[in-house]
C-alpha cells in the first residue's frame, strides 16, 4: 500500500452531533418565543434583539482578532448569549442597553474567563444583572405604549387578578420573551432531542412553587401558582438559563441539587425581596454552587456497592467551611437586624414626628388621618396620579393639632421613584386652607453637591407660604411666577421629582384628606 | 415487552448490512502461517517446538505457562520456518512460531473422535477445554479454563451465551448462531452438565431476528435454555452490562460474573467448547468478518488461527477503493493497524476497512467542552467523563481515582456521543495505565 493509513484510538466513528448543533438547536427553540416577543412588542423590540445578538457577536469576533484567537462565532454560543439576552430585557429599553449588556456578556463574562466553556456564569444573566445594577428603573419599567405597566407579578403581590390565559400565552407586559406557551414549547424540543433533561427544570420550578405556596400562605391555588409560574422569568430562567450546560452542574443528582438552591433562593427572594430580579440573581448564585456540586456530586459507579464496599463520599473540607462560616454570619446579620429591628423603627418614627413637625410648626400633635389611611391601604402601592407626577407613592398622611385638638393642617409623606439615585421620600405640610408650609426630607440620597443641594434650606423655601394647585421646574432659574421653582442647578432630574412628589401631595390633600 | 438492557448506551448506526446475510465460508489459508506466543490475558505460551520441526494441525506448539495462560495450538501441518519477533497489531512486534503450511492440513492422531461428555466430570471438562487453548474469542482473550474454574461452582446459577454483537460491523456471530446454532447450544450443554444449578440463557440483541428464531429452534426442547432479546445499543455485549441485562444483577469492576452466579461466554467461545469436548478438536479456527466501505466483497469465515490478514482480504476480492482506515476489530473498541501483513491472533473477530476516518473530521469540529453531560448520560457504568477528563488532563490521579475513573472500561460511549468530539476514551487509556503502572512501582516497592 503506497499512501499511510490513519491511525488513532478508538472509538473510530462519532456521532453527528456538534457544538454548533447544540447551540443552534437552542436558538431554534428560542424561536417562538423571539417570533412572539416581536409580534407582541413591535418593532423595537426586535431591534433589542437585534442590537443584544450584533453587539455579542462583534464583541467575541473584535476579542479573538486582538488576542489572535481562532475566530469562534460559528460554534453559535455567541448568537445564544445575545439571544437570550434580548429576550430577558424590557421591550422599551433604549437600544445602548442590549448593546452594553451583551459586551459586558461576553467580554468579561465569557472572553475574559477563557471563552466557550470556561465562563463561570450564565453570560445573558451576568449582563443581565451588570444592567440591572447599572440602569435599574429602565430596567425594570415595563411599560408598553405609554401605558403604565405593572407586570402580572408585581399586580398578584399587591392582592390584584390577572388572566391566566392572557398570561400564559404572553399578551401582557414583561420582557420581550414573556410568552409562556412558546418557552415551553421549544423546552420540549429541547427535551425531545436531548438538549436538556428534566432535572434541572422541574426541581428548580418544583421548589419555587411549594416554597411560594407555603412561604406566601396563598395556599395552593391553580391560578396563584401559574401566575407565580409563568411570571418574573422563571420559565425562561428554569428552562434556557438554569439548563445552560456550560454553568450547571454534569450528572443528575448534581442538577436536583441545583434545581433545588435555586428555588430556595427565588421563593426567598420573590418573599422578602423584588420578584423581578429574583430568577436572575438566583441563577448566578447557584451557577458559582456549579463546581462544588460537581466535585461532590459524584454518582456510584455501577455495581459499586452493591457486592463490595463502597467508599463514602468526599465531602471537600473547604466546602464544609464555606458553608459554615456563611451560616454563621448570615444568621449573625439576622440576629443584629432582629435585635436592632425596634429601635430602627422608633427611629424611623421619631424621623417622621421629627419631618412632621417641620413642615406643620404650628401643630402641638399628630394623629392619623382615617381617610389617608384607608386610601394607603387600598392603593398606596401604586403609582399616584396614574403617572401624571412620575412614580410618586403616598405612603401616610396625618393631621396636625393645636393644643385644643382642632385641625390646623396635613402632612403628606411622599416617595418618588425618580430621584436620580433611587427613591426620595419627604413629607409635605399643607395647612387647612391648601398653602404649602414647607417640605421636609426623610429619605435623600442623591448626588452629593448636585441633588442633594434639595435639601438645602434656601431651596425648600421656594414651596413656603404659596397656594397653588400645581408647581412647575424652571429649568433656567430667576423665577418669579408663584408656581414656579427654580431647578438645583445640575440636577434637574432631582428637582423635577421632588417637584413632582409635592404637586402629588397637594392633590392628595386636596381630594383625598378631609 | 420490552426487551431487556441497561442504562446509558449509544446508538452508532450498525452498518451490518454489509455482510450480515454472507453466510460463513471455509478459508483455507495457502501462505505461512504465524502463532504469536501471547494472544491471551495472562503469560505468554512457551514454545515446545523448534526450527524445521514437523507439526500436524492440532499440535500443541506452545504450552501455557502457568494457570492464567493458554497452550497455542498449530491449526495447519508443515514444518517450523522459525521463531522470531512478528508485527502482531498495531506497531506491536511479538515473539511468534511461523509455521510453513504444507497444504495438506493433516490433521494430529485422535482429533474428530466424538466423545459423549456426560460421562466427563467437571475436572475433565475443564482439562480438556485447558488443553485446547481456548481463550474468550469475543475480545477479551481471557483463558476460558479459568472462567470455568469458578470458587463457587454450586453457586453458579445463569450461563449467559453472549451473542450480543454490539459492536457495529460485526456479523461473524450472528451468522454463526444462524448456521451452528448445534454448536452454540452444544457447548450451552457441556456448561449445564458442569454447573447443574444453573440454567442458560442465550442473549442476542433485536436487530438479529434470523438469529434470534436460529436460537429459539435449537434451544427448543430443553428447558433449561432460552432466548432473550436484548435491546439493541451499545455496549449491550459487555459483560457487566450483559449481566445485567439478563439477570438484573449489578457486577462492580472489582466483581468477577462468578461471583453473581454468572458464567459469561461469547457464542464463538460456545462453539469452540463444545468442539474441544464432544469433537476432539482443539482451538484451530474461528469466525471472522471482513467488512467496511473499502472492501470489494464483505463476508463472513471461518478462519484458521494464524491466518495472514492481508491473504484474508484478498480472499474478499481486495480494495474496491482505497482506505483510509483499516481496523482490526469494529469501529467502537477496534484498533486501528498500520500494516495488512499480521496474523489473525484467537481474539480477533473482524476486519474494518473505512473509507473515510471520522477521527479526523471530528479534530475538525473539536471545540473545548460545554460540560453538556453527554458522557455522563451515555456512561454504561455510571461514572462521569467529563470530571474524569479534567481530572486527567489536570494529572490530579487522586481525584481521578476518587471519582472511580479507573472503572472506565474504555467502551468508547463518552467519545462518540461528545459534541464537542473531545479525545475522551483515549485520555482515559493513558491515565488508567499511568495509574496502574504507579500503583505497580508502589507495590514494587
Amino acid at each position: 500500500m503506497e499512501k499511510l493509513l490513519n491511525v488513532s484510538s478508538g472509538p473510530h466513528i462519532r456521532s453527528k452531533l456538534t457544538t454548533g448543533f447544540v447551540m443552534y438547536d437552542v436558538i431554534l427553540a428560542l424561536m417562538p418565543a423571539t417570533f412572539f416577543g416581536v409580534y407582541h412588542f413591535g418593532f423595537h423590540a426586535f431591534l433589542i434583539l437585534a442590537t443584544s445578538i450584533v453587539s455579542a457577536c462583534l464583541t467575541e469576533y473584535l476579542f479573538d482578532v486582538l488576542t489572535e484567537r481562532p475566530n469562534t462565532l460559528r460554534d453559535g454560543s455567541a448568537v445564544l448569549t445575545g439571544l437570550l439576552l434580548g429576550l430577558c430585557l424590557s421591550p422599551t429599553v433604549p437600544l445602548f442597553v442590549p448593546y452594553l449588556g451583551s459586551l459586558f456578556a461576553i467580554l468579561v463574562v465569557k472572553c475574559f474567563f477563557g471563552g466557550l466553556g470556561q465562563n463561570f456564569m450564565n453570560p445573558a444573566l451576568a449582563g443581565r444583572c451588570f444592567l440591572l445594577i447599572s440602569f435599574g428603573t429602565l430596567m425594570t419599567d415595563f411599560g408598553v405604549d405609554g401605558v403604565s405597566g405593572a407586570t402580572p407579578l408585581a399586580v398578584l403581590s399587591k392582592g390584584g387578578t390577572v388572566n391566566a390565559a392572557e398570561m400564559f400565552l404572553g399578551f401582557t407586559s414583561g420582557t420581550i420573551g414573556v410568552s409562556c406557551a412558546a418557552m415551553l414549547l421549544g423546552a420540549a424540543y429541547l427535551l425531545i432531542v436531548g438538549d436538556i433533561t428534566w432535572h434541572i427544570p422541574v426541581s428548580y420550578i418544583g421548589t419555587t412553587l411549594v416554597l411560594m405556596a407555603i412561604g406566601t400562605g396563598q395556599g395552593f391555588r391553580p391560578l396563584f401558582l401559574l401566575a407565580e409560574m409563568c411570571g418574573g422569568g422563571l420559565l425562561l430562567g428554569a428552562l434556557f438559563m438554569a439548563t445552560d450546560p456550560v454553568t450547571s452542574p454534569i450528572t443528575a443528582p448534581g442538577q436536583i441539587v441545583y434545581g433545588v438552591s435555586l428555588g430556595i433562593l427565588t421563593a426567598l427572594f420573590r418573599i422578602y425581596g423584588n420578584s423581578t430580579e429574583s430568577v436572575s440573581y438566583a441563577i448566578i448564585l447557584g451557577n458559582l454552587f456549579t463546581p462544588l456540586i460537581d466535585k461532590v456530586a459524584i454518582p456510584k459507579p455501577f455495581g459499586l456497592g452493591d457486592n463490595a464496599k463502597t467508599p463514602k463520599p468526599r465531602i471537600p473540607k473547604a466546602a464544609v467551611v464555606l458553608t459554615v462560616v456563611t451560616l454563621v454570619s448570615g444568621v449573625a446579620l439576622g440576629g443584629v437586624n432582629f435585635m436592632t429591628r425596634d429601635t430602627i423603627e422608633a427611629q424611623k418614627l421619631a424621623a417622621n414626628a421629627a419631618s412632621y413637625q417641620a413642615v406643620l410648626a404650628d401643630a402641638e400633635s399628630f394623629a392619623l388621618n382615617e381617610s389617608a389611611v384607608d386610601f394607603v391601604k387600598e392603593y398606596g402601592s401604586e403609582v399616584y396620579g396614574n403617572g401624571k407626577y412620575g412614580k410618586v407613592y403616598i405612603n401616610e398622611a396625618v393631621n396636625g393639632l393645636d393644643a385644643s385638638g382642632s385641625v390646623v393642617g396635613y402632612a403628606i409623606s411622599v416617595t418618588t421613584a425618580d430621584g436620580f439615585d433611587g427613591n426620595v421620600t419627604l413629607t409635605v405640610g399643607v395647612s387647612g386652607d391648601g398653602t404649602v408650609n414647607g417640605i421636609s426630607f426623610t429619605e435623600l440620597n442623591e448626588t452629593a453637591g448636585m441633588g442633594m443641594r434639595v435639601d438645602e434650606d434656601e431651596w425648600k423655601a421656594q414651596f413656603a407660604g404659596k397656594a397653588v394647585d400645581s408647581f412647575t421646574l424652571n429649568k433656567a432659574g430667576g423665577s418669579t411666577a408663584d408656581n414656579e421653582i427654580d431647578s438645583v442647578s445640575g440636577a434637574s432630574t432631582t428637582s423635577g421629582a421632588v417637584v413632582n412628589a409635592v404637586n402629588a401631595a397637594i392633590d392628595f390633600a386636596n381630594n383625598h384628606v378631609k | 415487552m420490552r426487551h431487556s438492557t441497561f442504562r446509558g448506551g449509544v446508538h452508532p448506526g450498525d452498518r451490518k448490512e454489509l455482510s450480515r446475510n454472507k453466510p460463513i465460508q471455509y478459508h483455507v489459508p495457502k501462505g505461512d502461517l504465524v502463532y504469536p506466543l501471547s494472544q491471551h490475558i495472562g503469560k505468554p505460551a512457551r514454545p515446545v517446538v523448534k526450527k524445521n520441526d514437523p507439526v500436524l494441525a492440532g499440535q500443541i506448539i506452545a504450552e501455557a505457562d502457568g494457570f492464567v495462560s493458554a497452550n497455542i495450538i498449530s491449526s495447519c501441518s508443515g514444518k517450523v520456518k522459525s521463531i522470531e519477533p512478528r508485527m502482531t497489531s498495531a506497531g506491536v512486534m511479538a515473539q511468534c512460531i511461523v509455521i510453513e503450511n504444507d497444504g495438506k492440513f493433516t490433521l494430529k492422531e485422535g482429533i474428530g473422535e466424538k466423545c459423549d461428555y456426560t460421562k466427563l466430570s467437571r475436572s475433565e471438562i475443564v482439562k480438556k477445554v485447558q488443553a485446547a487453548g481456548i481463550v474468550g474469542l469475543g475480545g477479551a482473550g481471557f483463558p476460558t479454563h479459568v472462567k470455568l474454574s469458578p470458587k463457587n461452582p454450586d453457586e453458579i446459577d445463569y450461563i449467559i451465551a453472549n451473542g450480543a454483537e454490539c459492536e457495529p460491523y460485526i456479523t461473524c456471530d450472528d451468522q454463526l448462531m444462524r448456521n451452528r446454532a448445534d454448536w452454540v447450544v452444544g457447548g450451552i450443554k457441556v456448561l449445564l452438565h458442569m454447573f447443574p444449578t444453573a440454567k442458560g440463557v442465550v442473549a442476542i440483541e433485536d436487530n438479529k431476528p434470523e438469529a434470534l428464531a436460529a436460537m429459539e429452534k435449537a434451544v427448543s426442547g430443553d428447558e433449561r435454555i432460552s432466548v432473550l432479546p436484548l435491546v439493541t445499543k451499545f455496549p449491550q455485549g459487555g459483560e457487566r452490562n450483559l449481566v445485567h441485562a439478563v439477570t438484573g444483577r449489578k457486577m462492580a469492576s472489582t466483581d468477577l460474573p462468578a461471583n453473581l452466579g454468572c458464567i459469561v461466554d461469547n457464542v464463538t467461545t460456545l462453539t469452540a467448547i463444545y468442539r474441544a469436548v464432544c469433537l476432539n478438536e482443539p482451538l484451530m479456527e474461528k469466525g471472522f468478518t471482513v467488512t467496511g466501505e473499502a472492501v470489494n466483497e464483505p463476508g463472513n469465515f471461518l478462519v484458521k488461527i494464524g491466518t495472514n490478514v492481508q491473504e484474508l482480504l484478498e480472499a474478499c476480492g481486495g480494495f474496491k477503493q482505497e482506505p483510509k482506515k483499516v481496523l482490526l476489530g469494529g469501529p467502537m473498541m477496534g484498533m486501528a493497524i498500520t500494516d495488512l501483513n499480521i496474523p489473525i491472533a484467537k481474539s480477533y473477530n473482524a476486519l474494518t476497512c473505512l473509507v473515510e476516518d471520522p477521527v479526523e473530521i471530528a479534530q475538525k469540529q473539536m471545540t473545548p467542552c460545554i460540560r453538556c453531560g453527554r458522557c455522563a448520560r451515555v456512561c454504561p457504568i455510571g461514572l462521569v467523563p467529563q470530571q474524569m477528563q479534567v481530572a486527567a488532563e489536570r494529572k490530579d490521579y487522586k481525584r481521578y481515582e476518587r471519582i472511580h475513573g479507573v472503572d472506565c472500561i474504555a467502551c468508547g460511549s463518552c467519545t462518540f456521543a461528545c459534541p464537542a468530539k473531545r479525545p475522551l476514551t483515549q485520555l482515559f487509556k493513558v491515565t488508567k495505565s499511568a495509574i496502574l503502572a504507579a500503583r505497580r512501582r508502589e507495590a514494587a516497592k
